[in-house]
């Protein structure tokens, strides 16, 4: 097991490398840069601004620089706002992007799981179809329809939530609602939809006859035995769940004008602004390779088979 | 296999047998199931309206006709009639802040000629002569005066065709890698899916951000990043299918009677794998559909004058607390697609794969 764990840590790095590197060459290139302003600027004042973020350098060499730079943490200046470093604007917007997701992904497995359980028990009733329908419902709408539709009828038409802004706003914790409803709806979907089929199947097996036969309880086996076994496809549905988080609070930024690490992404890509897409690609590679990380352990843990295969 | 047994064509008890096929067992089991049958009708419908698109009696989706900006969705009022409403309510609206119940003469004028116009102004339209205030818009009026429903059903051939072409190249990318990585096995099959391996750990919605925002907004591009990693759950599956069916005896009889590896690759492995093949085609279009929409919403998919249904929502979120028309119909309309295409994906995987492995 132990064997596993550091074959797999060790894993981490090779991925991370290629995800910066591709990220980088993509980035530069692409035609124009981060230089390239509506008014012409001189030549020798262009001349000087590239050589400060030593843009006159050699790719490779500036690549090098730039690999460098950010072993020792330092994700360089930006090119479009001067005043602040990289470092700066992720530390400002990075914790807001994780409570979003943290919050969504938790709500998400729990709602999720637990519809699944009570389907699952209660399969080819009214509550069975209703919750199902539900999430088939959830995976189908994409978040940037539900987004907006909630956002229409509960804060412009009902006035009961604020359209949009963050609990640091007057608003407060309220202003959570509707991104966390919108972000999660589809994870809970398929969450419900996985733990319902693997119950199901579980409940079949021979263990579960056996712990019957000896007499346990319902709940008893319910949660001792069934969701163990279940827990296996939820798992490993964790790690794709938690990209789709990812590259779902991107969408959910942008329609509540969430200050968050996905609203500086779009909007560096269109600024070319070379320093904060290569930040924000790497704060989200590294957190999505860590978790997978961590998902491929638990996982191991709950199915010791797959460290030995 | 089957081969032989239709070959007899008596059982035991010397009854005729009537030999079934693989693909026949699945499709009288597909339908059986009543959603994804009402699903596949939908889609067809959906299909037809695309394509028959340009001969349907729809107005442009392209011309600007800013007179008509953000009409509401009638059944009977024509524009004139909407833009008259729409000019005098404002009149009176000005006319009540300063302090007068009436019209002054200049409005009165102004109206006048407003209605004039309405009778009487033409335009030609691609060659035509349109009377373009007598048109009635079913679905409203975008931003710059264009038809809705004409913008719906041609946003939804970009959205469809997106999705089966994407789905198409995904297939032959994945089926072609998926099956010599299988077939030929050894350190060809540990470099491919290495390869797969690490693709797949990339955050790649991520890099057709980036792609997008700085290679351009066309559909080329378009095409390009979504192909670029759709194909790797294909190439994996049939990878899988490959190496299962590689010993069979089928395989080694052709083998035997000197057929090429490509022969066996694709006339005799890959045709076994159909079934894995059409659940994932079908379950891929509503994702390429997905990922275009997401694209388009955020600004780096199809751009103006074009649409999809992904721009045409993205558009309407601005100013959706006054033209909520904009927003709604759009939405449902892709909705509906999305959920008929799932419910499809779902049954033809139920009809092919009725123990559901591959369940999600």
């Amino acid at each position: 097991m132990t064997k596993f764990i550091i074959r797999r840590f060790l894993g981490i790095f090779p991925t991370l490398f290629i995800i910066v590197s591709i990220s980088f060459f993509l980035i530069r290139a692409a035609p124009g840069g981060p230089f390239d302003t509506e008014k012409a600027i001189p030549a020798e004042v262009l001349v000087n601004i590239e050589a400060k973020f030593h843009m006159d350098e050699p790719l490779v060499v500036q690549y090098g620089r730039y690999m460098y730079d950010i072993l020792r943490g330092d994700l360089g200046p930006s090119f479009r706002y001067p005043d602040h470093d990289v470092n700066y604007f992720i530390a400002n917007s990075f914790p807001i992007s994780i409570q979003l997701g943290t919050i969504s992904i938790v709500l998400a497995l729990i709602l999720g799981i637990s519809t699944g359980i009570i389907s699952a028990l209660r399969q080819n009733t009214w509550i069975d179809y209703s919750t199902m329908g539900i999430a088939i419902i959830g995976i189908s709408i994409p978040t940037f329809v539900v987004g907006p539709i909630l956002m229409y009828f509960l804060a412009m038409k009902l006035h009961w939530l604020p359209t949009s802004g963050w609990i640091t706003g007057r608003h407060g914790y309220v202003t959570l609602i509707m991104p966390v409803i919108t972000l999660s709806l589809p994870f809970y979907a398929y969450f419900a939809r996985i733990s319902r089929a693997s119950i199901i199947e579980v409940l079949r097996s021979d263990y579960i006859r056996t712990a019957r036969a000896k007499g346990l309880s319902g709940p008893v086996i319910i949660i001792k035995h069934v969701l163990k076994g279940a827990m296996l496809p939820v798992v490993s549905f964790l790690g794709p769940a938690l990209a789709g988080i990812l590259t779902g609070s991107v969408v959910i930024e942008k329609i509540f004008r969430i200050p968050g690490l996905g609203k500086f992404f779009v909007q560096s890509a269109f600024n070319r602004d070379y320093t904060i897409i290569m930040g924000t690609v790497i704060v989200y590679a590294v957190m999505l390779v860590v978790l997978n990380f961590i998902v491929d352990i638990v996982y191991s843990f709950l199915d010791p088979r797959i460290a030995y295969k | 296999m089957t081969a032989a047994i239709e070959n007899q064509n008596k059982n035991e008890f010397d009854q005729a047998v009537k030999g079934s096929s693989l693909n026949k067992d699945a499709w009288r089991r597909l339908k059986k199931n009543k959603m994804a049958i009402i699903g596949l009708y939908i889609v067809i419908i959906y299909a037809f309206i695309a394509v028959a698109a340009p001969i349907l009696p729809i107005y442009s989706y392209k011309k600007i006709i800013l007179d008509h900006q953000h009409l509401p969705p009638t059944f009977t009022k024509t524009a004139g009639e909407l833009m008259y409403e729409k000019v005098k309510t404002r009149m009176l609206i000005i006319a009540k802040k300063r302090g007068r119940t009436e019209l002054n003469e200049r409005e009165q004028k102004k109206l006048e000629g407003l209605r004039h116009k309405i009778k009487t102004e033409v335009k030609t339209i691609d060659g035509e002569i349109v009377k373009l205030h007598e048109r009635i818009y079913y679905l409203g009026t975008d931003y710059h005066g264009r038809d809705m429903l004409a913008r719906i059903i041609y946003g939804g051939q970009i959205s469809i065709a997106i999705g089966l072409i994407g789905a198409i190249v995904a297939l032959i990318i994945g089926i072609t890698v998926g099956a010599i990585a299988g077939y030929v096995g050894g350190a060809v099959d540990n470099f491919i899916m290495r390869f797969v391996d690490i693709m797949y750990s990339l955050p790649y919605l991520l890099l057709v951000i980036i792609f997008m925002a700085m290679f351009g907004q066309n559909i080329l591009n378009l095409f390009f990043a979504i192909a670029l990693v759709s194909w790797l759950t294909v190439a994996r599956i049939v990878r899988g299918q490959i190496i299962s069916l590689k010993n069979s005896e089928f395989v080694e009889a052709a083998r035997s009677i000197g057929a090429s590896n490509r022969r066996i690759i694709f006339k005799h492995m890959v045709p076994n794998t159909i079934g894995i093949i059409i659940i994932f085609g079908s379950l891929e279009i509503p994702a390429f559909i997905m990922y275009e929409a997401f694209l388009s919403f955020l600004g780096l998919g199809i751009s103006a004058p074009y649409a999809s249904w992904g721009s045409l929502v993205g558009d309407a979120v601005e100013g959706m607390a006054d033209f909520s028309w904009r927003l709604f119909f759009p939405a449902i309309i892709m909705t509906i697609f999305l959920f008929s295409m799932n419910f499809l994906g779902d049954g033809l995987r139920d009809a092919f794969d009725p123990q559901s492995k591959n369940k999600l």
